[in-house]
């Protein structure tokens, strides 16, 4: 008689939906922004052509630069765009302005919601919950504001979230600051939010770095949007 | 304005892509749609003109208003900007409820052929989130499971839509009805924070509590117990002692699945599962292949008179048991699909005749749900094979001209007794069974 999986529900059938698969992807150098954009687009532009290609997870730094999304306004960048110390990018996410720098992790997520809930309310909200199971194992409180999007930690906000879809198949993810420089930020009005206040998990866990956190972050999206990694993790 | 999510109301447009009079094809990007952090693009249906913007960039729109207006023909543009500028942006349009492309579809057509008003294709992405209050006609299909949360839980299931064949309704369904987060009930992970056991280095605080982490899989009895075997855990034991007396080989393929995949999700619509599927191209394969049916007795080799496919099913108390399709190889796909969901109702409910769950003679175990790439199985008593099925995975295949691809791949792996079955029958049949998997998966509907 065959081995068997402990529990499982009887209607095996109903479970293969239960499962997907995204290649991880988990670059050790730093990346430039529009790199990482090129890989996503062609993981994206394949699962949008052909709905049985393979989903894809990065997780990342970028050298330090601002971007923006289509609808971001430009009052809140407190410089001339056209004379930013950093790469500046305008691209198809929602959100205001944000920043990137090393030592803060951006996760993007090349997803079909079609196999999992066509909401993109429920992904955002999703994605809020990855990022508050990792704080939460590292002895951390994350929570939600209500009416907006991301993840904050004593009133300073950790974690960001924006994301792009095109046919239900998304694009872009959110970035968590481990122990990077915030000064950046003083730059803009990050995310359009007048008062906010920027944190870093650092603030809370000194000495804490990007490695300690990617591992809990790998782990908390494969779990969250029930995935098997279609390749080998080495660590 | 479609709606991005569940819970959305209105949506703000945050950038035209096309200008009024612009050429638009169908599935060609058309808007920005913007509803919190996220942006949808927004394609149109139908090839043509987009002849009016109604709601420009930057405002805001109720999920159902008509936002713009995209004409078949490029001689239509300017009557529709003429209808379009006497509608009112705000007012609300008649499609206003309905956000289903094929509804609005039909409307709009019946409206233009009764009035010669210009033909409206709103504009909503693929498909549109928002689904009706969903309200059964009385008959209610339901999962044992299913029904037992909803009673649990409270919840009506005359108001639940069941996702199941044939509109049964599943224990996922009464959850996600109660707005409950779905549980993978053998994982028991849920909601909980994810568990990850490796070490953080350079951290104080001590990041997980390790009594109050969930347990892992599943048990029967707790710690420090010993649990007497249950009738159906005796009659596994038997069986799996029993094998041990037969000389047993296994032989792998993999099987590429990219067809087969696109075929189920061509079928499924129709209410066919995957267990109806491979039951059934093992059956087409075993039908040319008899020696992979037969079985080994103490007078000879026993040629059944029949296919019968046994599928290995995991029983929630323990145990396991392997209900029968008879006759897979004749069987349409239809009814080995409503045989199989009647026979794991029953076999739930302890109310299978010996018939038919002793029946096989070869058994299928499919573990590919759970992610394995391959595993092998024990071979039951009185058959001659066993298919263990992995999961389809994509994986990077060289193809001969030197191109790379990814191609999903599926590992299959055949346990059979040598005394009856040889390397090279193995190996014919998996031979086929791949080339009708990966290139004719449409007759198995035959």
């Amino acid at each position: 008689m065959p081995e068997s999986g402990p529990n499982s529900n009887l209607d095996l059938t109903r479970q293969l939906a239960q499962t997907s698969s995204a290649f991880l992807f988990e670059p050790k150098n730093i990346v430039p922004f529009e790199t990482a954009l090129c890989w996503q687009r062609n993981f994206q532009k394949n699962l949008i052509e052909q709905p049985f290609s393979p989903q894809a997870v990065w997780f990342l730094q970028h050298f330090p630069c601002y971007t923006l999304g289509r609808g971001s306004k430009k009052k809140n960048l407190l410089f001339d765009e056209n004379k930013s110390l950093l790469p500046l990018f305008r691209i198809d996410r929602g959100g205001e302005v944000t920043h990137h720098m090393p030592g803060q992790i951006v996760g993007y997520l090349v997803f079909n919601l079609n196999l999992y809930k066509k909401d993109l309310s429920w992904y955002l909200r999703e994605l809020e919950q990855v990022l508050i199971d990792v704080l939460n194992l590292l002895g951390i409180e994350g929570k939600r504001i209500d009416g907006l999007t991301g993840v904050w930690c004593e009133g300073q906000k950790v974690g960001s979230i924006g994301i792009g879809c095109k046919r239900w198949v998304t694009k872009h993810g959110f970035s968590l600051n481990v122990d990077c420089d915030l000064a950046g930020f003083q730059e803009i009005i990050p995310c359009g939010l007048n008062k906010v206040k920027l944190g870093k998990l650092s603030n809370w866990l000194p000495g804490i770095k990007v490695c300690d956190v990617q591992p809990l972050l790998r782990e908390s999206v494969r779990r969250r949007f029930r995935l098997n990694w279609e390749n080998k993790i080495l660590d | 304005m479609p709606a991005l999510s569940s819970t959305m109301t209105e949506g703000k447009i945050v950038e035209w892509l096309k200008n009024p009079g612009d050429k638009v094809e169908r599935g060609e990007s058309v808007l920005v749609v913007e509803s919190d952090k996220a942006d949808m693009d927004v394609e149109s249906f139908h090839d043509g003109f987009l002849a009016s913007i109604v709601m420009p960039a930057g405002s805001s729109a109720p999920v159902g208003e008509t936002i713009g207006l995209i004409v078949e023909t490029e001689d239509e543009i300017a009557s529709a900007q003429a209808s379009a500028s006497s509608l009112p942006p705000q007012s609300a349009n008649q499609e206003k409820e309905s956000s289903s492309p094929e509804v609005q579809e039909k409307k709009a057509s019946l409206e233009s052929s009764k009035t010669t008003i210009v033909k409206q294709a709103p504009l909503v992405p693929e498909s549109p989130v928002s689904q009706p209050q969903f309200v059964n006609d009385g008959r209610v299909v339901a999962s044992p499971r299913a029904k037992k949360l909803a009673s649990q839980m409270g919840v009506d299931l005359a108001t639940v839509r069941g996702s199941g064949p044939h509109g049964r309704i599943q224990a996922e369904d009464v959850q996600s009805a109660k707005g409950e987060p779905i549980s993978v009930p053998w994982i028991a992970e849920s909601n909980a924070p994810a568990r990850i056991v490796s070490e953080i280095p350079h951290i104080e605080k001590k990041p997980v509590d390790l009594d109050k982490r969930p347990a892992e899989g599943k048990s029967f009895g707790s710690r420090g117990e010993t649990i007497a075997f249950n009738t159906l855990q005796q009659a596994v034991n038997r069986n799996m002692e029993e094998s041990l007396n037969t000389p047993c080989f296994r032989v792998g393929y993999s099987i590429l699945s990219d067809e087969l995949d696109a075929f189920y999700k061509k079928v499924k619509p129709n209410g066919v599962t995957m267990t109806a599927l491979l039951a059934k191209a093992v059956g087409l394969t075993l039908a040319r292949h008899p020696q992979v049916n037969a079985a080994f007795s103490s007078d000879g080799i026993a040629y059944p008179s029949q296919i019968n496919v046994a599928v290995a099913v995991a029983m929630e108390d323990g145990g396991l048991i392997t209900p029968v399709l008879q006759n897979a190889d004749k069987t349409s796909l239809a009814d080995l699909s409503l045989q199989w969901a009647d026979l794991v109702k029953r076999a739930r409910n302890k109310q299978l005749e010996p018939q038919e769950y002793s029946s096989g003679t070869f058994t299928l175990s499919n573990l590919g749900m759970f992610g394995v790439d391959r595993f092998d199985a024990i071979l039951p008593p009185g058959t001659g094979a066993i298919l263990a099925v992995g999961a389809s995975l994509p994986k990077v295949v060289a193809s001969n001209d030197g191109s790379i691809s990814i191609k999903k791949q599926m590992q299959v792996n055949l346990t059979a007794d040598h005394r009856v079955i040889y390397g090279a029958d193995g190996a014919q049949f998996l031979k086929d069974l791949a080339y009708l998997i990966e290139k004719n998966p449409s007759c198995l509907s035959s």
